[in-house]
């Protein structure tokens, strides 16, 4: 296969596709991701108490929040079915750089898994007693937001292919990293509860996820190369 | 330089020649620091006495970051050289710098209580130095996480590389959000804000703390070599045993 720059958006869409396909074959995966972030949401005003005003006040965190942890179990599959079942490895010998076919499997799982989870937010949104004008930035901002998880997501995939119990050791290794992106995306709706101009924090969000974007395939291929050459 | 230090043989005759000094050195200097620390310097205008905690604090929070730092430049080594011997150093390294910053979190919540009237507030310097906490944390969990010792130590460099990002947050964390820490007061542009009195028990800690730190990592890095021998010397035998 020829690595010129037109093939590069070929293999790109290509992996996207056998993404989409092998992954709405199996909707269960995201019913159950969607069902455990309703699950989480619904133990906050059982624990708060359903005061409407304080869950006001918190509901867009704990959106934020149930989101996160929500999709910390789905975070692994993203490389790891792909690497017992030896095709990574297979990509990898092959001159396909790896760097792309990484970057479409995170952005494919950002559409596949988190747009739809993301979508579903206007019920959690109701369940919370949140008020509605909040919900389109919300929505825009969890969007943003969710395209630099599923980014650390892939490295955090990455960084446990082939380790002992890497689904308890996954989340304790990338919350950390995504604690920037939960500060500024809650700080987007805050400041437009206390009136200010949310494009401060909506442009740091922008700028983080962009980082992301550039550094997460390359520091992903690094690991995957480590793990395939183990 | 590095090649040369690099065997392990004369690694091990150069670090037992200096590790008497080593220790010899940081106990007289931690001894002298804490004496002006605790007895022969002012007390704060405004803290009393419970200023005298930062003469552990500072000194925990200055190796948390510098060992966080070494750690990640012995990880580029070893991901670079693939030399062992970077390997060893950062895994010896590792749990030292994750005590520096818990003992930088407790000794900062014990001086927090009376002065801030909290154990704890969610300010941006003190999640930074938690999340420090974790990354160290990561680093040992995701080392010791696989079959073969070799596949741990590639992954969990390269954590501790993407975990470089955040020093700088650390750093200047006092100077971009100003929150409830006080802005540093010795690395300053203007020089050092803080009483001669003060800055000199604080400066003896600082390098009697890190020499102190030094002499544990040659003597975990000179534990592990030994191990890696005995490992292999089992293996020798339990071959020819075998054959």
């Amino acid at each position: 296969m020829k690595t010129s720059h037109s093939s590069w958006t070929y293999i790109f869409i290509a992996h996207m596709k056998r993404d989409f396909l092998t992954n709405s074959r199996s909707l269960i995966d995201l019913i159950s991701i969607i069902g455990f972030m309703l699950l989480i949401i619904l133990l906050f005003p059982l624990g708060i108490g359903p005061d409407k005003e304080k869950l006001g006040i918190v509901s867009n965190a704990i959106i934020w929040i149930g989101l996160i942890i929500a999709i910390l179990p789905s975070l692994e599959k993203i490389l790891q079915k792909d690497y017992e079942s030896g095709w990574l490895d297979q990509i990898a010998t092959t001159d396909v750089p790896l760097e792309i076919v990484l970057l479409s499997k995170s952005i494919s799982y950002w559409l596949i898994v988190l747009i739809p989870t993301i979508l579903s937010s206007p019920l959690f949104a109701i369940l919370l007693s949140m008020e509605l004008k909040y919900l389109p930035w919300l929505i825009l901002s969890m969007s943003i937001g969710g395209l630099g998880i599923s980014l650390i997501g892939l490295n955090g995939s990455a960084l446990i292919l082939g380790a002992k119990r890497g689904n308890i050791l996954l989340p304790i290794l990338i919350i950390p990293l995504m604690i920037p992106i939960l500060i500024f995306g809650v700080g987007i709706n805050e400041a437009v509860k206390t009136g200010e101009s949310p494009f401060g924090n909506l442009f740091l969000l922008m700028a983080l996820t962009l980082i992301y974007l550039v550094i997460s395939p390359f520091i992903s291929a690094l690991l995957v190369r480590i793990a395939i050459g183990r | 330089m590095f090649d040369w230090l690099a065997n392990p043989n004369r690694f091990k005759r150069i670090t037992n020649k200096l590790e008497p000094f080593l220790i010899v050195i940081s106990v007289i200097l931690i001894t002298l620091g804490l004496y002006f620390g605790l007895f022969d310097s002012p007390k704060d205008y405004q803290q009393g006495d419970a200023v005298r905690i930062m003469y552990v604090h500072v000194p925990s929070a200055w190796l948390a970051s510098l060992l966080f730092l070494s750690l990640a430049i012995s990880c580029v080594f070893y991901l670079a050289w693939k030399h062992p011997l970077a390997d060893i150093i950062s895994s010896s390294i590792a749990p030292i710098g994750a005590m520096f910053s818990l003992l930088t979190l407790i000794t900062g919540s014990l001086w927090g209580k009376p002065m801030w009237g909290t154990w704890w507030v969610w300010d941006a310097r003190l999640t930074s130095m938690l999340v420090l906490f974790f990354f160290y944390l990561g680093y040992i969990l995701l080392s010791n996480a696989f079959e073969r010792k070799i596949d741990g130590s590639k992954s969990a460099s390269v954590l501790a590389i993407i975990g470089v990002i955040n020093l700088p947050i650390i750093k200047f964390s006092v100077d971009w959000w100003h929150t409830l820490h006080q802005p540093s007061s010795i690395l300053r542009f203007d020089g050092p804000s803080i009483d001669n009195q003060m800055l000199l028990p604080l400066i003896l800690m600082i390098t009697g703390f890190s020499i102190f730190s030094l002499y544990i990592i040659t003597i975990n890095v000179k534990t592990k070599l030994i191990e890696k021998k005995c490992e292999a010397l089992l293996l020798k035998s339990n071959l020819r045993e075998f054959v």
